[in-house]
């Protein structure tokens, strides 16, 4: 019996990652822009993704991947807005892979649209290490969840492209400092961008569409 | 080898913490490059973790025992190197420490932002396996 030592450098999440790059060469060659929402349940993703919608049907083709433990809910509100959406049942694992994403668009004819976005399963940790194809990860907080998360789940706030604070309606109602907040996400985050939003008002709702307008057409033009 | 194929399965329904999964990916790993350099018992296998990388060493020390109980290689030692991010500030031309339990990347000393080297790895760096053959 002899004993044999290799030495590599080899990336423990390899195989998730080749396929996640096999899914951004998909999306290129689709044009697809692709969006991987991550927040605490009931932050406001889904009815982020409604009023999205509602502006943004007529000027882009949209389509969603919602993951979610249990139930077809949110896919549901999605497709009752006439987008096409999928919904992936993780039966209790705590975030969405690429291989789950590959699954989604080989069942449902999601593709080709103009932007894609993968709602992920709520939570603050575990989504934030797995690379699912997208151009752009957004983190959502809402005002309801306190102040103070951004710093005890730092991971997601720094690796955010852009973070939408939503439920601003509700600001005066709860002990939320808005100027701490934003402080503590470009600490984490010196180039994030920062949105305070309201789907009950409209509020930061033309400032968010504008954004996928922009990013959308940088996509185009790459 | 039988043992691989059902892993994916056997913690499909248990998998509620990342942890689990990146255990799962790094016994993969290490099959596969035992396979690629002959055939053999697992022995130990050493990972870099960077402090940045979102995981917790000791969870992912208990996904490992779980991932590879009962199988052809139990027993195998999951080694894991904690590996510091590397933080500079542009404006001071200085390295600054990360104060514990922070992850802000501005320079504590004039406000501008850091620029942040490695601290993001979860690599499998060294497979040892015990064979038969020379």
């Amino acid at each position: 019996m002899t004993k044999k030592l290799v030495t590599i450098r080899r990336k423990a999440l390899a195989a998730s990652e080749e396929r996640a790059d096999k899914l951004r060469g998909r999306f290129a060659d689709s044009g697809t822009l692709v969006f991987n929402l991550i927040s605490s349940p009931g932050s406001g993703k889904t009815t982020l993704l409604e009023t999205t919608i509602g502006r943004m049907a007529e000027v882009c083709k949209m389509a969603v991947i919602e993951g979610d433990v249990a139930t077809e809910r949110d896919a549901d509100r999605i497709r009752a807005m006439g987008v096409p959406a999928h919904q992936v049942l993780t039966s209790g694992a705590c975030h969405l892979d690429a291989r789950q994403i590959e699954t989604a668009l080989e069942t449902t004819d999601l593709l080709p649209a103009d932007v894609l976005f993968i709602e992920n399963v709520g939570n603050l940790i575990c989504p934030t290490t797995y690379d699912l194809g997208e151009d752009f990860k957004i983190a959502l907080l809402s005002v309801t969840e306190g102040d103070d998360k951004p710093i005890k789940y730092p991971a997601i706030f720094s690796r955010a492209d852009i973070t939408v604070i939503t439920k601003s309606d509700l600001l005066p109602y709860v002990p939320f400092d808005l100027d701490t907040v934003t402080g503590h996400i470009s600490s984490l985050n010196p180039s994030g961008v920062i949105l305070v939003v309201s789907s009950t008002t409209g509020e930061g709702i033309d400032l968010w569409c504008d954004l996928i307008a922009s990013r959308l057409e940088a996509k185009r033009r790459s | 080898m039988g043992h691989l194929k059902p892993l994916w399965l056997r913690f499909r329904y248990t998998i509620s913490m990342h942890e689990m999964g990146i255990a799962i990916e790094i016994y993969r790993t290490c099959r596969e490059v035992v396979r690629e350099h002959g055939q053999g018992r697992l022995q130990s296998v050493r990972i870099a973790v960077g402090e940045l990388a979102a995981v917790e060493p000791d969870l992912l020390k208990f996904g490992w025992e779980a991932v590879i109980v009962d199988g052809p290689d139990e027993g195998a030692e999951l080694e894991i190197d904690f590996c510091r991010a590397d933080q500079r500030c542009p404006s001071c031309g200085e390295a600054k420490e990360r104060s514990e339990g922070s992850w802000f990347r501005i320079c504590p000393d004039c406000g501008a932002p850091l620029e942040v080297r490695g601290g993001d790895e979860l690599d499998v760096l060294e497979v040892t396996f015990e064979t038969d053959e020379d």
